[in-house]
């Protein structure tokens, strides 16, 4: 009987400190929740004061929501959702951004281009041509350094794109405003993150108290019991059985 | 519990956005715009031309109820909308905007796509008001924790 009575002690234990850790991870998902909202809202405010002072210097005309485009086009920034496993139980989504995916995709195929014409290096003359002054340049290294330099061109021509809708003439602001604006999206994924993550602890949280609830015996208070992972043994305060 | 559902995984999900007209320009600008074939876009623009509606349907509640249920209407069927589509994996809103269509948010528990609550140029975040944070609060209470200990 006082078996019993002490297995079931030492399972609430055991229950206490894992849910002691779920309501710590809850917490701090929790804070930096809001920590992110703060850092948004300082993000977002920037971006929104170089948007007024653009719209100030080109005239209300030139920027605003009529200028957007309607026409059919792919969204050149997307979010990837995979599943993240946190234990065995419960899964949660992963969120992240794909900042300019098509730009990166070309890249990809460029790489993957490049691999096949190694493979070729018949074909390879072809593809110096195409850039300026890549015949003197031989180190592979120099050449990665190139594609990158060409991707970063790729993705300014992007940027460009999306800001031409408000003219060729633009004001720095809006350039400014863009990237105020990308710094946000950044935040909005890890805004999200936090957020399943802490609705993930939330719920283990509840269940934990929910299961505390149903059990007829008497859990043993937080700041009397240590339990010691190693040995596996539970004690009370300076050390002396829980039962003593 | 809406985190046991298995999660479906997308390699290029979009961002949905329900905002006021310089929010998204803003993340238009930042390349997140979508218009697909039919020219269904991935946003919808709450603008001072509705709100205004909205206001003047307060003030003559009677005689232009139609306008107030029309704009609330339309925000609700965006939310409902972005929140059922598949392509879609985080649905922006800002506060003010949600708070018009409290019921609808705070209803919903899935966890993709996930409602994120944003401030707006001129009502800016409040906390108190998020309904994820409502939702876990009452964890914060010393009765619950109290209750659970019993």
């Amino acid at each position: 009987m006082e078996e019993q009575e002490e297995a079931t002690g030492f399972e609430a234990a055991v229950r206490q400190a894992v849910g002691d850790e779920d309501v710590l991870r809850f917490m701090d998902s929790t804070d930096s929740y809001l920590t992110l909202l703060d850092s948004l809202s300082s993000t977002l405010r920037q971006g929104w004061l170089d948007l007024a002072i653009a719209r100030q210097s080109m005239g209300a005309s030139r920027i605003n929501g009529a200028l957007l485009d309607h026409k059919s086009h792919s969204a050149a920034t997307s979010v990837q959702v995979d599943q993240e496993d946190v234990d065995s139980m419960e899964a949660q989504p992963r969120f992240t951004l794909r900042k300019w995916a098509l730009v990166a995709d070309g890249k990809q195929c460029y790489e993957e281009q490049k691999m096949g014409e190694d493979k070729f290096p018949g074909k390879t003359g072809s593809l110096q041509l195409r850039h300026r002054g890549d015949s003197q340049l031989s180190d592979e290294k120099t050449s990665e350094s190139g594609a990158q330099l060409d991707v970063d061109d790729q993705i300014q021509k992007e940027r460009a794109k999306l800001l031409s809708m408000f003219g060729t003439l633009i004001s720095p602001k809006l350039r400014a405003a863009q990237l105020s604006f990308e710094t946000a999206l950044e935040t909005f994924v890890e805004i999200a993150n936090m957020r399943s993550a802490m609705l993930s602890s939330f719920d283990r949280v509840r269940n934990e108290l929910d299961h505390q609830k149903d059990d007829t015996v008497p859990i043993p208070s937080a700041d009397l019991v240590v339990y010691d992972v190693d040995s596996c043994a539970t004690k009370g305060l300076f050390g002396l059985p829980i039962d003593a | 519990m809406a985190n046991r559902a298995q999660i479906q995984t997308n390699n290029s999900a979009l961002i949905a956005m329900i905002a006021d007209e310089d929010t998204i320009v803003g993340l238009l600008m930042a390349g997140v715009g979508n218009v697909d074939l039919r020219r269904k876009t991935n946003y919808l623009i709450v603008d001072s031309k509705m709100i205004l509606l909205m206001l003047l349907s307060f003030a003559y509640e009677k005689c232009s109820l139609c306008f107030l249920e029309t704009t609330v209407k339309q925000i609700e069927d965006a939310f409902k909308e972005f929140s059922t589509r598949e392509d879609i994996a985080i649905v922006l809103i800002s506060q003010y905007v949600a708070n018009m269509i409290r019921f609808l948010v705070d209803s919903y528990n899935k966890p993709v796509p996930a409602i994120l609550e944003i401030p707006s140029k001129d009502h800016p975040y409040d906390p108190t008001q998020d309904s994820v944070l409502s939702r876990v609060k009452y964890l914060f209470s010393a009765e619950s924790v109290a209750s659970g200990r019993r």
